[in-house]
């Protein structure tokens, strides 16, 4: 069976990657080195795979590596500036508690980051609506919900 | 981990006949591979060639024509579905069929057409077009066909499909009086989860009198209407709280559910029940505040 060669974006630089097709997504990220995306269960349940693929999150470990040719993905790399600038997001996270172990952390990153983009002042429903394929198994979701609307408020500014 | 497998593209639905005829039962269509994905990796099927047809211009898109109805091409995900505003004006009980369908992020990628093909008896989509007497339109190729939402499903994880064909979109007639439809839904949580039991019913509300249709999830091998059900409903006259009993009666003895890891029979019959006079509930107090179809 064949090897392929799947071009597109990652995190604003062209790419290729050489693998086979029933490669997932989530496993060629982590296997050159973007461990932010976690593996976790592998069956499309606990979110911790998030990415956006053309601006959509979804979940990397139910895509093929060839379904990203062409596409644009962003991982919570990406989200950090160039001269290693935490995002809002990633910060708020981090000053609201809303991180223990941080295994579900990149991946609810990911997820907020693709609802502020459409919603830059949520309600708690839509933070749970937008978060409902995204589990944590330390926190509770109180804290995380407090840092969506800090990072909100502090996008909006 | 998943075997290995040749990874395809067609361009279009012409392209995509002309490999399912060459590969046959060696190949699968696959669409969001939210379901496929996971069979494939608890090697439940192993297709040599798996056929992605996400990149189908003919395939996508969802569209409303007023006088005649909803089309959902075979690309429409469930969010996409969600996203046109006809369908949770028109099609309720599709609208919150679709809500009940796993998370925000598996909706992104998760076909609605997809949710069908795959034949689960727990398919969250298939109770609503049932009550919306969809029409699935095959291509193959010998030619086009269309099969109602009733017959296309044929037990669980078969369809009338056979493996030189593929659904392009399924289409939902309007209904042109007043109506209200639901979808409730019994499962362990509220997101990520497949139905213990559930039951779609929509309400028309005609000048001769009310039509009633009702169908369940996850307790029958295929689709089905609770025929006896309706009928006793639409020769009520006063749609009591002892009417809605009786119907919900009938509806339990027109299914037929198993146990299996997720419930036991006689839970989910019991629960069929309950179900059942809630959506009827629901759907009377529609047409009461006047939920306009
Ligand atoms: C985490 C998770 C949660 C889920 N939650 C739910 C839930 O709450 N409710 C529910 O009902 N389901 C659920 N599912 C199952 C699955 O997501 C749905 O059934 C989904 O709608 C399938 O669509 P898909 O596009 O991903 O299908 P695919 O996996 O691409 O295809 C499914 C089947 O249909 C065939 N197929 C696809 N398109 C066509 C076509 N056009 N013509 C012919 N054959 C075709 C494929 O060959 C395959 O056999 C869940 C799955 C996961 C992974
Ligand atoms: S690893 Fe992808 S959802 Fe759990
Ligand atoms: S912080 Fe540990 S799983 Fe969320």
């Amino acid at each position: 069976m064949s090897e392929i060669k799947v071009n597109f974006i990652l995190n604003g630089r062209a790419t290729t990657y050489v693998g086979e097709p029933r490669t997932t997504l989530l496993r060629a990220l982590r296997a050159h080195g973007v461990t932010s995306v976690k593996r976790g269960c592998e069956e499309g349940e606990c979110g911790t795979c998030t990415v956006l693929v053309d601006g959509v999150p979804m979940k990397s470990c139910m895509m093929l590596l060839p379904e990203v040719e062409g596409k644009s993905v962003i991982t919570s790399e990406g989200l950090v500036g160039s001269n290693g600038e935490l995002h809002p997001i990633q910060k708020a996270f981090i000053e609201e508690g809303a991180i223990q172990c941080g295994f579900c952390t990149p991946g609810m990153i990911m997820s907020v980051y693709a609802l502020l983009n459409e919603n830059p002042d949520p309600s708690d429903e839509d933070i749970k609506e937008a978060l409902s394929g995204n589990l944590c198994r330390c926190t509770g979701y109180v804290s995380i919900i407090r840092a969506v609307k800090k990072a909100a408020a502090m996008m909006r500014e | 981990m998943l075997l290995q497998f040749d990874y395809v593209k067609p361009k279009s639905i012409a392209e995509t006949i002309g490999l399912l005829v060459q590969h046959g039962s060696s190949s699968a269509i696959k669409a969001g591979g939210t379901d496929l994905i996971v069979w494939m990796k608890k090697h439940l099927i192993k297709p040599e060639i798996v056929i992605d047809i996400t990149g189908i211009a003919e395939l996508s898109g969802v569209s409303f024509y007023p006088h005649k109805g909803l089309r959902i091409g075979a690309n429409a995900t469930i969010n996409q579905v969600l996203a046109n505003r006809e369908v949770k004006r028109s099609f309720p009980a599709i609208y919150e069929a679709c809500l009940s369908h796993s998370d925000r992020l598996i909706r992104n990628k998760a076909t609605f057409v997809g949710n069908v093909t795959g034949g689960v008896p727990s398919a969250d989509l298939v109770p609503s077009l049932c009550c919306y007497d969809a029409v699935v339109h095959i291509a193959g190729p010998d030619g086009e066909r269309d099969v109602p939402i009733l017959e296309f499903i044929t037990g669980p994880r078969r369809t009338v499909l056979s493996k030189e064909e593929l659904v392009t979109h399924i289409y939902v007639p309007h209904i042109e009086a007043q109506a209200a439809g639901c979808y409730v839904k019994l499962a362990r949580r509220n997101a990520l989860d497949l139905a213990q039991a559930s039951v779609a019913c929509v309400v028309v509300d005609k000048q001769n009198g009310k039509d009633f249709r009702i169908s369940c999830g996850a307790v029958a091998p295929k689709p089905i209407r609770a025929l006896e059900a309706e009928k006793y409903l639409k020769g009520t006259k006063t749609l009591d709280e002892t009417a809605i009993r009786n119907a919900a009666d009938k509806v339990t003895e027109s299914v037929n559910p198993i146990t299996d890891v997720r419930a036991t029979r006689e839970y989910r019959l019991d629960m069929i029940r309950e179900l059942t006079i809630k959506a009827l509930a629901t759907c009377i107090e529609g047409l009461r505040g006047g939920r306009m179809s």
